[in-house]
Order: structure tokens, then sequence, then C-alpha cells
């Protein structure tokens, strides 16, 4: 009964917290919206990258690769931010270690972007370890990439959960299926 | 004249000692009876029961009992040894394993032992691994094992232990015929003669040994060792050139080829690519033993061992060269030692030489030369009534590219009495940037990464960038100045006790190791044009060994000897643990692929050691030349490779399953001259086509021996 009585005093404790929290913050009503997408992305430096949009949370065609309309971008192993030397856009990254679902807030500065083509914001070989004997790209566990989107005015939040080779027949492999983990607030707000 | 005569008692002695100790009946590696002499722990001629650091030895005699062809599996079937393929030779789509397998002790890699023939170091490792297959066993004399850092005697390599082979000594006027079959259409055949006549010893030995290999995976194309055929010939000789002066010559040639036969893709299309290896390793040895007084002597030794492997492969249908590789490498060593023996009192071992070394590969940058002088000393006192043993010594080591490097050591020995002896060292080991690690320049062209040797990785970073090879605004500055790599050096200690009772022999060992400086590869910051990555070494790792050891062996009946072993071992990386600690390294889940922290519970250690090893053996012997010999040896689970994001091995996903090997052989020997020798090799037919391809499944064989050897009244027919 006691204790039951102090679980309530908490929940009520907590509700007035976030209450107050929503009055002098940006709001954080509206849920984040969370996803699990796998991505195919090309090998070859003579083959497009692929755009990830988190606004519509979709493959964002090639042709669109000079609008702001894609977050990131990803060949082979090298993540493109949109922003700078990759594209129009204002998106930037931060990477942390921590536990995607506890970290649930983004930070409001401090992003990376695309400064030149040799200078990206995510260096290659800072989120994964390859094994030169399964020749397997192994995502590092317990990384997490925050993004403010190309708009500028949105936060997201992604993990890679595995990347795998695309089934191939032939020598080498030519496509690699990057499977991701995201929540984007679509509020603006940078609580997830 | 009543001096030469005790010289020449001396060297008697000593040619009869090594005739005795060849003879001798190594019941087994345990027994070691404190009466049988070995010679690696001190660099010098030392009964057993007196050495103060862990040795295993293995006579001819157990050589012979279990009928093996392949030193490797004689060795696995000792205590803390076990034979691990390299990291990076494992069996990956029936590309063959191009590393072969080595000895892992202590829970060091197969680098990190010095690999010795008649007390001379072997060369032509690749990737570390010196292919055992090189030696024969059927004119093994004996095999010592000293566990622990014993660079203080043998410089670089030594970090782990020392495996001496011993071959046979010219000794009384014997022929010897061997005939082998086992199964995959093995054959083996042995011709070895043996005398000495007056001042003049002879012994000679050649082998054949071929195989039309096996396949663990039907499924791939190829075999997973392809057929090969060995040939292996010594020939030493010792002559008396006065009562003072003793020369040993002995020369070695092995040579052998072996098919290479694989698929690859050749235009984005399947093709099939044969052709052949071949190996060569010839090497010459003289020594001069002058002894200067009753008590002390002088060797004059020189030693010279090249290894060359010459590998192709063309295309089937065009005939096209489609990869070639060369390695030619080679030593000279020229050395004096000194030794000088107070009965009693204490013995003194001192010595000088230098190593110059050449390589000259395919995958390396150019022809490199490395030369190394050294010199070392060490001295043993005997003390309380030779209850007590102490040993202290040391080594330096220069070699042209890296500062002086002083590796000492520290042991003792306690007789308290006849059925206890307590056993303490300490040393210090290095084992010295090899030849890949500075000069490798190595592209993959199947995969297309490349991994660059420090020595040449600015020169080589420089012509990639001017060919257009490398990412473009790629920052080479900080790698054309490149500091060199520093030695890995380790401390280790030792202690040990032993009892010895009439039917009981039972040892006990303590052993911790800590190693720093590791050299392991690195990712560059910046890629290949082509998006793959360029690799090179660098020192960074602090990794520890430690565990405890234990043997038994017990004489149960006249007849049934039975022994066993057991090993536990931990082999952990500091910073690993360290990050563990500080909450800085995370683990994926295999089926919910979330993140959460690792803990040190989690964390199983290095990859490729097994926590628990274990052997057990039953020997039975007649007087009426009937042997049977059971070994089961068991490798616990080990690490394989990561899975979970975090490059450590932490996840039951990423470990090898533990596996048995039981061994049987029996012989039997017909009147004089004849034995036949019939066995199994691993009973329980085990096999692992990715991870363990060194493993051929259940073997027969049958070995039938000729030895003509009466010494006492007949003469040979």
């Amino acid at each position: 009964m006691k204790n039951s009585l102090s679980l309530l005093t908490i929940a009520a404790f907590a509700l007035v917290f976030t209450a107050c929290q929503k009055n002098d913050a940006p709001p954080v009503a509206v849920p984040a919206y969370s996803s699990t997408q796998t991505l195919t992305v090309n090998f070859s430096s003579t083959k497009p990258f692929a755009f990830f949009g988190f606004k519509d949370s979709a493959l964002v065609v090639n042709s669109d690769s000079t609008t702001a309309k894609w977050d990131f971008g990803l060949r082979l192993t090298t993540f493109l931010v949109n922003s700078n030397a990759s594209g129009p856009g204002k998106a930037g990254v931060i990477m942390q270690d921590g536990i995607f679902a506890s970290l649930n807030t983004a930070p409001t500065s401090g992003y990376a972007y695309d400064t030149t083509s040799t200078k990206l914001a995510i260096k290659d070989g800072s989120w994964y370890d390859y094994n030169p004997q399964s020749h397997a790209f192994i995502p590092k566990a317990g990384k997490v990439f925050f993004f403010r989107t190309a708009d500028g005015a949105h936060y997201a939040k992604m993990q890679l959960l595995a990347v795998d080779y695309a089934p191939f027949t032939g020598p080498a492999p030519s496509q690699l299926l990057y499977k991701f983990q995201y929540a984007y607030q679509p509020s603006g707000s940078n609580n997830f | 004249m009543k001096k030469t005569h005790y010289f020449f008692t001396i060297a008697l002695a000593l040619f009869q000692l090594q005739a005795t100790a060849q003879q001798r009946v190594f019941k087994d590696t345990l027994d070691g009876s404190s009466e049988t002499v070995v010679v690696t722990a001190n660099r010098s001629e030392r009964k057993m029961g007196n050495v103060a650091v862990p040795v295993i030895l293995i006579g001819k005699k157990t050589i012979t009992q279990t009928g093996s062809l392949r030193i490797q599996d004689i060795l696995q079937e000792q205590t803390g040894i076990v034979i691990v393929n390299s990291a990076l030779g494992t069996s990956l789509n029936g590309y063959p394993n191009p590393f072969g397998q080595g000895v892992q002790m202590l829970g060091l890699d197969p680098a990190y032992t010095a690999i010795l023939l008649d007390g001379e170091p072997l060369v032509g490792r690749n990737a570390g691994i010196l292919k055992l297959g090189r030696l024969a066993t059927g004119n093994i004399k004996q095999v010592e094992i000293v566990k622990g850092p014993s660079s203080s005697l043998y410089g670089s390599e030594a970090m782990a232990g020392v495996i001496n082979i011993l071959i046979d000594m010219p000794a009384k006027e014997n022929i010897g015929f061997q005939l082998h079959h086992a199964t995959n259409n093995t054959w083996g055949g042995t011709l070895s003669y043996a005398n000495r006549i007056h001042k003049t010893g002879i012994q000679f030995f050649v082998n054949r040994l071929s195989t039309d290999g096996y396949d663990l995976d039907p499924n791939i194309y190829g075999k997973t060792v392809d057929p090969y055929r060995d040939w292996n010939g010594q020939l030493k000789i010792t002559q008396e050139l006065s009562n003072k002066l003793q020369l040993l010559v002995s020369l070695r040639n092995y040579d052998a080829k072996q098919d290479n036969n694989y698929q690859i893709y050749y235009q984005n299309l399947p093709a099939i690519a044969s052709g052949y290896t071949t190996e060569t390793d010839k090497s010459a040895f003289a020594q001069i033993k002058w002894f200067l007084s009753s008590n002390s002597k002088l060797y004059f030794r020189g030693f010279y061992d090249r290894y060359t492997n010459q590998s192709f492969v063309n295309l089937d249908k065009t005939g096209l060269r489609f990869d070639e590789t060369s390695f030619d490498q080679s030593v000279f060593k020229p050395e004096i030692q000194f030794e000088k023996n107070r009965p009693g009192k204490s013995q003194y071992v001192a010595g000088f030489g230098s190593n110059i070394e050449m390589i000259d590969a395919s995958r390396y940058a150019g022809k490199q030369n490395l030369a190394t002088v050294y010199g070392f000393t060490q001295k043993e006192w005997y003390l309380l009534s030779q209850q007590l043993t102490l040993i202290a010594g040391a080594r330096v080591d220069k070699r042209t590219d890296f500062d002086l490097h002083l590796s000492p050591r520290l042991a003792m020995a306690f007789k308290p009495n006849a059925h206890w002896k307590f056993t303490a060292s300490a040393g210090w080991g290095f084992k010295a940037p090899d030849f890949r690690h500075m000069y490798l320049n190595f592209y993959n062209a199947q995969i297309g990464y490349s991994l660059l040797g420090t020595a040449t990785l600015g020169q080589e970073l420089g012509k990639l960038q001017q060919q257009g090879l490398l990412q473009a605004g790629a920052d080479i500055s900080p790698y054309t100045n490149a500091t060199g790599l520093k030695p890995e050096t380790s401390f280790g200690m030792h202690v040990g006790a032993k009892y010895t009772s009439g039917r009981l022999v039972a040892e006990w060992g303590l052993f911790r190791n800590n190693i720093s400086n590791l050299i392991d590869v690195y990712a560059l910051p910046f890629k290949r044009s082509n998006g793959l990555p360029i690799y090179s070494y660098h020192n960074v790792g602090n990794v520890f060994t430690q565990g405890a050891e234990m043997d038994l062996s017990y004489q149960l009946t006249k007849h049934v000897r039975l022994s066993g072993g057991y090993q536990f071992l931990l082999a952990k990386d500091k910073q690993v643990l360290e990050n563990i600690d500080k909450g800085l390294l995370y683990k994926r889940d295999p089926l919910t692929l979330q993140s959460s922290l690792v803990n040190r519970q989690d964390y199983f250690g290095l990859a490729n050691r097994s926590k628990h090893s274990f052997n057990a053996k039953v020997l039975y012997e007649t007087a009426t030349g009937f042997d049977a010999y059971f070994r089961a040896v068991y490798r616990g689970q080990f690490g394989f490779m990561d899975q979970n994001g975090n490059n450590i091995i932490d996840n039951a996903s990423e470990m090898t399953e533990g596996y048995w090997m039981l061994n049987l052989a029996a012989s039997k020997s017909i009147g004089h001259f004849l034995r036949v020798q019939i066995g199994a090799e691993n009973l329980l037919d085990y096999t692992n086509p990715v991870q363990l391809s060194n493993i051929p499944g259940r073997t027969y064989f049958i070995n039938l021996n000729l030895n003509i050897n009466q010494p006492t009244k007949h003469k040979l027919p």
C-alpha cells in the first residue's frame, strides 16, 4: 500500500516536471518518429551514393542529390552529410558513445560538416572495424549518430545495426546492405 | 701426459654421455629423470634435475611410440603447448592457407617462440610462423621445450620460450630403414646410417614423404590441403682433431613441392588456377669444441641457413600467369661460447656473436639486410650443500635499427630433500620488429587493400600519391618521416614445484607474462583511391597472459604408465580491461542488434586462446617388445573473431567449441631387427573446415621399421 502510494507520488512529480519543461523549452508533446530501415549501398567509386532523408523516411533519388531533400549519403563506407562540399543543405552530425535508447537529447551545437570532400564530417573508419579475414565491415557497438537535418531545423538520432554484403555472384560483392535504426523529431525539438 | 689423458677421458665421457642420452629410455615428458641431460635451459649441458626453469623433454622413444611423422602432432600432446593457426591464415572460401600452424606457448602467438635446430635458429617465418613440417621426426634425438622468457640466452623471439630440436649424433654402427603408409595415399620412406670409426663419427638420414592431401569441403573447388612431397636430408660428421679439439659438421637439405589448385575469378568469371609451390631450406653448421682445461671449454660455431619459397598459379584455360610470389631469407651466424665448470660450486657460460640476415621477397620492398651483434653471460651457483641453485644471466642485443637491448634473467631451484624441488624464475624477453613489420609492401589484388611496413611506408605513400592511387587530398606528411618500431618486450615469472616419489611424479607451476609495445596493424586515416584501407604497423598493445599448469605421471603397474596434464590460461588486453572499467566498451546483441555495455565477465580474452587445455596418456609396455600408446588431448573453447562490434571476444557466437583429439599407436618387435607399428590419429574424426583446416579427420597408419644394430657380437650382414 505504502509502495504504491510512493509510486503514485513519483508519477505525479514526473508529470509536473515534464509539464514545467514543456513551458520553457521547445515542445515535446509530439512523439519522435522511429523506424528501422535497410539501405542498399554501392561499393564502386564510379557508382552513385545512396541518399537518405529522415523527414520522408525514405531513400532520396539520385537526381535530387543537389537538393536539401537528403540528410546523409553512403557509398561503400563513406558517409556524406548534406552540407558545404557535399550538398546545399545545412545538415550536421555528432557521433556519441552510448545506448541508443537512453540518449534522448540531441546536442544543439557542435555539429560537424563536410567542410571539403577530403575533410568529411564522419571520418571513414571511425564507426566500423574491418575484418580482413571475413572482409566484414562491423559497425562499432554503442555509437549513436545525432543529425541536424538538411533544413537545419530538425534533429534525428541514428544507430547502425548491421552492415552486410548484398547477395552476389562473381568475384567480389558490389553492394552493401546498411541496416539502421533512427528516431526523427518532426516538432523541431531536440528531445526524442 | 697425465693431464692429456684426463682430457681424453672427459672427451670420451662427453661422447658417451651424448650416446647414452640418445639411447636413454625417456618414459615420458614428465619423467626427465634427474640424470637426463638437457642443453637448452642453460645453453650448456645440465642434468634435468638441476634445471631451474620449466623444461619439457620429449625423447626419441616417446616420438617413436606415437608413430607420428609430424612434429606438431607430437608437440601438441604436451601440457601448455597448443598448435594454432595464424590469425590471418584461416582457410576462407577454399583459398589456400598460406601461413600454416605454429606453437602457442604460455598463451603467446607462434612468433614469440624461438625454434632451434641443434641450438641454431631456423629462418623463413611467414607472418611469424615457422612451418614445422620442414623438420622430419625420424632423426630427432630429443626435443627440449623451455617455457618462459629465454631472451637472456637466445635473444629475440625467445619471449614465450624455446623449442630446441636435437638431431641424432653419430653413434655406434646402425642402419635404419622405415616405410610409412597412411590414409590419403601418404607414403614415407626413411634411410639412416650411423657409424663411428676410430675418431670419426657419421650420421646420415634421408626421408621422403608424399601425400595426396585432403578435402574437408567438397562444395568448394580444390582440396583443403593440396598434394605435396617433401625430401629431407641430414648429414652429421664428428671428428676428434686432437685430444682437445672436436669438430662437428652438420648439413641439412629440405626440398618440398606442393600443388596449388583453386578457383579464382578472372574478368568476373570463375576460372581454375593451378601451379605449385616449391620450398627449400638448406643449412650448414660447423662447430669446434676446444677443451681448454679439465673444467673449461670454448666453442667456435658458424651457422648458415637459407629458406626459399616460390609459388605461382596459371589460369588453366589460357596458361596466363595469374599470381606469383617469391621469398628468400638467409642468416649467417658466427658465435663463440665459453664454459667454465667448478664442480659442485658453480658453472659459467658466456658468448658473443652476430646474426646477419638477408631477405628478398616479392611482397617486400627490395632486398633487405639486418645485422645484430650480441653477447650473453650467465653464472650458476650451487649453495647450501648443493640444495640451492642460483642463476643470474643477461644478454645484450644491438641491431642496426634500434638501441641496445638488455634481457636479464634470474632463476633458482631449491631441493630440500630427494622428493621435492621448488623453482622460481623471472626474465625479460623481447622480440625485434621483423622484416614484415618493416619492409612489407603488399597489395591485395582480390580485395584491394594495402599493407605497408613502417620502413617503406613514407616512400610508398609518396609513390601511391604520385600515381593517383591515393584518396584525393590525403595528408601523408605525418608518415613520410615516421619513427621506426620499437621491439616488443615482456617480463615473465614462473614458480613451480615438483614432487617425485617412487611411482609418482607430480609437477605444478604458476606463470605470468606482461607484454608491452605489442606491434599491431592499424588503418591509416585516409584510403586508397579505390576507397579501401591502407594498413601499417605500430607499437600499441599491452597484454598479459597468466595461468597454472599441472602434470602428473604414475607408474600403475610394471607395464602401465598413466600421465596427464592440464593448463589454465587467461590472456587479456589491458587496454580492453581499462575501457570496460571506464564504461567505454559496448557490445551488440546478436538478436536485437541493440548495444549495451560490456562487463568484465563478458570479456573472454585474446582470440585463439583456450582457458582450459588438457591431456591424458596411457602407455602399455611389455618386456617382450610390445607397446601401445593412447593419448587424448583436449583443447577448450577459444575465441575466433569479433562479430558484435567491439573487436573483442565477448560472445558465444565468436567462439570455436572445444574439441578432443584421440590418438592411438601400437607396435611389436618381430625378431631382432623388425618392428611393426599401426595406429590411428583423430579417432573421433573431428573436423572444422573453416577454422581448423589443418586437422585432416581420422587417419590410419602403418610403419615398418628395420633397424640393424648389433654392436656386440654380430657383424653386419
